[in-house]
């Protein structure tokens, strides 16, 4: 059996790992336009300095040898052939599959804002590449301007803020964070990132951005006029499934690749998982989802279940946050807050259910939220302040030790 | 492999299992009379949890067969050693983003109280002799270890 | 399987009783300490607290205060505190009762059997009476008003019985005692809930304390002892378990007030009652040492030759001691009267009594100690003791030790003896601490426990280190009970001293380890420490001069402990005594306590190590004193 995998990520590698445990003799190749494995949720920490790329590597020591495994990098997946179970690269290769798996994620996406997707000194920041030439970039620049305040945005900014730039975020809705937080929690995060020397421009969007003679952008202008100057612009505007080189393949594609419980495609044998299919939102899904798939590509019949994916975890300056579920209160909600000194805790209740979690300062013990709220588990019965809620309500141990949610 | 088996019935409440988690994982050399209990730096790895009536469950990592929090580590600092099954933590490697704080469902998990870069993370105190501290502590025997 | 209770009993340094106690059909102390072997950290480091209905609160990282407010400085001396104040009480009370049975003795004309020890306090006191027993019942009175002062009243013995340097110190420190009891009554005030937060302030209390108990407590109960039972005189004697003679009905002893027992000890002897014994077939009766009342026994032992079969063992040697099947009866009057002796002497049916009922046992019968009515009561109690003889003998199994312990054990050793056998001065000692054949003193002290590596382990392996290094030992309390039954008091034991102070104790035919009795006698043994102090012209702290009391019990232990820190003199002890916890505690006690007065703690449970530390620190003063 020849399983082929495209894409180096997480879900690639856990497919990968997968298949070995289930096949030991099958022939696995893996194909990336990565040169080296590295974890994209570590790149500010490349562009900080902290770790040089050796140090973004997530996998074990001697992966590829331990789990035998072929590896071509450096190459990109041009086309896929289902008819012929081939898939053709970059370099001209035709390279022959029993089962594929594409987990060849996402590519940043550079909004047609000006000439932002032509000039030379604009990056989105999505791959280690990306985090190289930021660097160099970086080394003859002073300001630097990013665009977008979500998570990528801000990785960036903390990053250059060690290399010590000068920094200018511009966010198009009114408070930082807009995805994962409320403007409370978002504030907390603005105010370091300010004493830190970053400026903020909320509530604005970039409308113009000329491409002068050297092929670079020197300022941005605003909706509301203001110009900023830059030496560099950073985009961080969200990610697009890498799909392009699906084109003529039949595979079913909407925002993403198609798949089913299975990680399956529309196509026989071909199998999809991770940022591709536009459905695993943060690291934690595209592992569950790579291990599916490799479960599935090995004849097991698995499926994707636990496919709850709003959530997400914050860590700057040392201010944790941990937002799970429904951030955006609605009507007939029942928010509880709590705030002191060290933290501020939100909860969204509806109906007896929790919905939404916010935890910030403190998220010691925390997990127990997101089971609560993706198994829209009931807790109006326990007697107990909601924040005290815990594992010890719903306290059950399995016959081999393991702790069951009663 | 090895694991502690909790048996919270017979739980006190002591938190004698939480003293000797400090003392095995404490920086400094010393024994369990100079423990600093003041110091935020000494952190245990169990807790003592109590439930709505007021009983108290013994929350300890479980080591588990599938592991949330190794599924969620995007750096590669935890894993599940595929030997002893139990699941070790790599501080070097832990790039703090506490992915693993948020998975775990049991919520035995918790970044570290000072820097906040770290995850207080049962070892099975292999580097303290591989025979867990808590369970040697515990008067009540309400935990023990057990090939599972 | 066998008969034994349980395989797990905790070590001894004796181990012929080790073997003995492992082997018991029955349940003792020894069997319990593997039970308890888990202790709660929060105990051991004195950071739980229990003085109000919010409690119990414990320090821990995430919590460094109780819900009062109370940090872990606090809470830790505050619990010292309360500690040092009950264990104060439990020597006051002693001393109370030991002036009162003095003073009775002396209005009833009874015999005064201490005359020398009656007229050098009488002398001290300034006390100008003819009449031997109106001048007893003077001295007895003057102790008593002190004891009964109230705390805002300075007692006034104390200036006459500190040496000046120590009472000059304790003036500027403001730590003179009023009234012993009701300063124990100041103590438990101010460490009760939401009073007194202030853990140096509290520290300070802890010294006063330990100056009430150390010269009223211990110095003076000695001496008032002396003047009704006798003074101690050197000899040898037998110790352990070999002492048990089973021809005879015999009575073991335990507690601390070694007065209350005269009139009983003088019935057992006379003809009249010894027929009782004789017509149930006993040859007499026989008074069984235990603890420090029979420490104290032994130490007077040259004026009870025909009661007193010796020194069986200390606290816990009590259970194997009974479960020889040869004791017929248990007197008690105060601590250590373990709780694990009662079931026993139920299932080996040994009479119980208590004579004070500060120490009434569960199943004990309560004889209170009543001076008036003596006779009747002593009547009853011997009558009672045949009865139980009666019944037990012959339905009892036997499981004696005759081989236990040592037959010449060097015993009645005092202030006034040792300096008598010395020549009537301490110039023999001073020349020989001076030329280095003694490197120094250690006072070896205190009670016996159980956890400090097992019982008696740490006290005999620190005494064999200390002798070794040619520090000569003294002793006094359980601790002695410990030592002796390993051997250290024979002659023999010279062996195992150090070059230089085996040939001084080969010398004078003496064991490099002396016995001064019972853990009040650390009072004679800070006497013989101020005379030595006095004839050098130095203070105390300036002696090359320790204490260890390395197995620690109980809170009287704590109480002795201070008035040793408050003469200034280094302590060792082997475990914490549950103060850990607060950074402020430790450093007062094992740092700032040097500039305070002189004293220091010093902790470790490790023999070898606390041999060098106490040995660095005799080096650094005889440094001190150009030696």
């Amino acid at each position: 059996m020849k399983y082929v995998i495209v894409g180096v990520g997480v879900a690639g590698i856990e497919a990968a790992k997968e298949i070995r445990k289930k096949d030991a003799d099958g022939d696995i190749l893996m194909i990336s336009a990565d040169a080296q494995i590295h974890s994209r949720c570590m790149l500010h920490k490349f562009i900080a300095g902290e770790r040089d790329e050796k140090g973004l590597d997530f996998t074990e020591l001697d992966f590829f040898e331990k789990y035998r495994i072929h590896w071509k990098s450096g190459v990109r997946t041009k086309k896929v052939c289902p008819e012929e179970k081939e898939i053709i690269l970059d370099d001209g290769e035709h390279v022959s599959y029993d089962k594929l798996l594409l987990a060849n994620g996402a590519d940043s996406f550079i909004p047609p804002v000006g000439d932002l997707r032509k000039a030379s000194n604009v990056y989105g920041l999505r791959n280690l590449t990306d985090a190289q030439a930021i660097v160099k970039e970086a080394e003859g620049a002073e300001e630097v301007l990013v665009i977008g305040s979500g998570l990528v945005g801000l990785d960036a900014a903390y990053g250059l803020l060690e290399r010590g730039k000068k920094l200018t975020i511009v966010e198009m809705v009114e408070q930082i964070l807009p995805v994962q937080l409320d403007a409370h929690g978002a504030a907390a995060y603005q105010e370091l990132f300010e004493k830190a020397g970053v400026r903020f421009v909320l509530g604005r969007r970039a409308s113009e951005a000329v491409c002068e003679e050297d092929g670079r952008i020197h300022k941005v202008k605003l909706d509301n006029g203001e110009e900023l100057a830059c030496d560099l612009v950073i985009v961080a505007a969200g990610v697009r499934p890498a799909i392009s080189c699906l084109e003529g393949s039949g595979i079913d594609c909407e925002r993403g690749i198609t798949v089913d419980s299975h990680m399956r495609t529309s196509q026989e044998d071909i199998y999809a998982a991770g940022d591709i299919t536009g459905r695993s939102g943060i690291w934690p899904n595209a592992a569950d989802q790579g291990q599916i798939a490799g479960r599935n590509m090995c004849g097991m019949e698995v499926e994707y279940t636990d496919t709850f994916a709003i959530k997400n975890t914050i860590n700057f300056f040392g201010l944790v946050t941990l937002c799970v579920g429904r951030i955006k209160p609605e009507e007939g909600d029942d928010i509880r807050m709590k705030e002191d000194r060290t933290q501020y805790k939100r909860i969204i209740l509806k109906d007896g259910k929790v919905e939404g979690v916010l935890l910030q300062g403190n998220i010691a013990n925390a997990g127990t939220w997101q089971y609560l709220i993706k198994n829209q588990i009931d807790v109006s019965r326990i007697e107990k302040d909601i924040f005290d809620i815990n594992f010890a309500d719903f306290y059950h141990i399995s016959e081999r030790g393991e702790y069951m949610w009663a | 492999m090895r694991r502690i088996i909790v048996e919270c019935d017979k739980c006190d409440g002591c938190k004698n299992c939480s003293a000797a988690c400090m003392q095995a994982h404490r920086e400094t050399d010393g024994t369990i009379y100079d423990l600093d209990l003041t110091d935020p730096k000494n952190e245990s790895r169990n807790y003592i949890l109590k439930d709505a009536q007021g009983r108290y469950k013994p929350l300890f990592c479980r080591h588990c067969d599938e592991p949330e929090c190794v599924k969620s580590c995007m750096s590669g600092a935890l894993t599940k050693d595929p030997e002893s099954g139990h699941v070790f933590y790599d501080e070097t490697r832990c790039g703090s983003c506490f992915m693993c704080v948020m998975n775990c469902p049991f919520g035995v998990l918790k970044p570290d109280r000072v820097s906040k870069s770290r995850v207080i993370k049962c070892d099975f105190c292999v580097n303290a002799g591989g025979e867990p501290s808590c369970v040697l502590s515990c008067p009540k025997k309400a935990i023990h270890v057990e090939e599972v | 399987m066998n008969q034994c209770y349980g395989c797990n009993t905790c070590k001894s340094a004796d181990k012929p009783l080790e073997e003995f106690i492992a082997g018991l059909p029955l349940e003792t102390s020894h069997h319990r300490v593997e039970g308890q072997s888990t202790k709660c950290a929060f105990g051991l480091q004195g950071v739980c607290c229990r003085l109000c209905s919010n409690g119990p609160c414990r320090i821990t990282p995430e919590s460094p205060r109780g819900i009062c407010g109370a940090n872990a400085d606090t809470i830790v001396t505050r619990n010292l505190l309360r500690a040092v104040a009950s264990g104060s009480g439990c020597y006051i009370h002693v001393v109370e009762n030991t002036a009162l049975n003095v003073k009775n003795t002396a209005k009833n004309r009874g015999e005064i059997k201490g005359i020398g020890t009656l007229n050098r306090l009488a002398d001290i006191f300034g006390i100008d009476e003819a009449d031997e027993h109106k001048r007893a019942e003077a001295v007895a009175d003057a102790v008593l008003q002190d004891l009964y002062l109230p705390e805002y009243e300075k007692m006034r013995l104390t200036e006459k019985l500190a040496y000046t340097p120590r009472y000059e110190k304790w003036k500027e420190l403001g730590i003179l005692p009023g009234g012993a009891k009701s300063e124990v009554f100041h103590g438990v005030v101010k460490c009760s809930t939401n009073l007194n937060s202030d853990p140096v302030n509290m520290l300070l209390d802890c010294l006063k304390l330990g100056i009430s108990t150390g010269i009223y407590g211990l110095v003076l109960t000695n001496l008032l002892n002396d003047i009704v039972l006798g003074e101690p005189e050197i000899r040898f004697a037998p110790v352990g378990l070999r002492v048990i003679d089973p021809d005879y009905i015999n009575i073991m002893i335990t507690g601390h007030q070694h007065s209350m027992f005269t009139f009983l000890q003088n019935r057992l002897t006379d003809e009249d009652v010894k027929e009782k014994a004789r017509k149930v077939g006993a040859k007499g009766f026989k008074l069984v040492g235990c603890t420090c009342v029979g420490q104290d026994l032994q130490l007077r032992g040259v004026h009870y030759t025909e009661v007193f079969d010796g020194h069986a063992g200390n606290n816990y040697t009590s259970e194997a001691i009974l479960a020889t099947g040869g004791i017929d009866a248990v007197i008690s009057e105060f601590n250590c009267t373990l709780p694990g002796i009662e079931p026993i002497c139920d299932e080996l049916k040994i009479k119980q009594i208590c004579i004070d009922n500060v120490a009434k046992k569960a199943n004990a019968e309560l004889k209170e100690f009543d001076f008036e009515n003596r006779p009747a009561v002593t009547e009853e109690i011997i009558d009672e003791i045949v009865e139980a003889y009666q019944a037990r003998r012959g339905s009892v199994p036997m499981n004696l030790m005759k081989e236990h312990g040592y037959e010449n054990t060097l015993t009645g050793v005092s202030e006034i003896s040792l300096k008598k056998f010395l020549g009537g001065n301490w110039q023999p000692l001073i020349d020989l601490i001076v030329s280095g054949d003694i490197k120094g003193v250690a006072g070896v002290v205190g009670c016996s426990n159980l956890t400090a590596g097992g019982h008696d382990v740490l006290t005999v392996d620190l005494v064999k280190e200390l002798i070794a290094k040619d520090i000569i030992v003294l002793t006094a309390g359980c601790s002695s009970g410990g030592i002796e039954n390993c051997g250290l008091m024979t002659p023999e034991a010279a062996k195992y001293a150090g070059p230089k102070l085996r040939a001084v104790c080969e010398k004078l035919g003496i064991p490099p380890v002396l016995n001064f009795g019972p853990c009040l006698a650390i009072g004679r043994l800070e006497i013989v420490a101020t005379e030595l102090a006095e004839a050098l012209h130095v203070d105390l702290p300036q002696l090359p001069l320790v204490l260890s009391a390395a197995q620690w019990l109980e809170e009287q232990a704590l109480a002795d402990g201070c008035y040793g820190l408050a003469l200034g003199l280094p302590l060792h002890l082997g475990l914490p005594p549950f103060v850990s916890g607060s950074k402020v505690a430790v450093k007062v006690l094992t740092e700032d306590m040097k500039k305070l007065t002189g004293g220091q703690v010093i902790i470790n449970a490790d023999a070898k190590d606390s041999a060098d530390i106490l040995e660095g620190i005799i080096l650094e003063k005889r440094q001190g004193l150009k030696i």
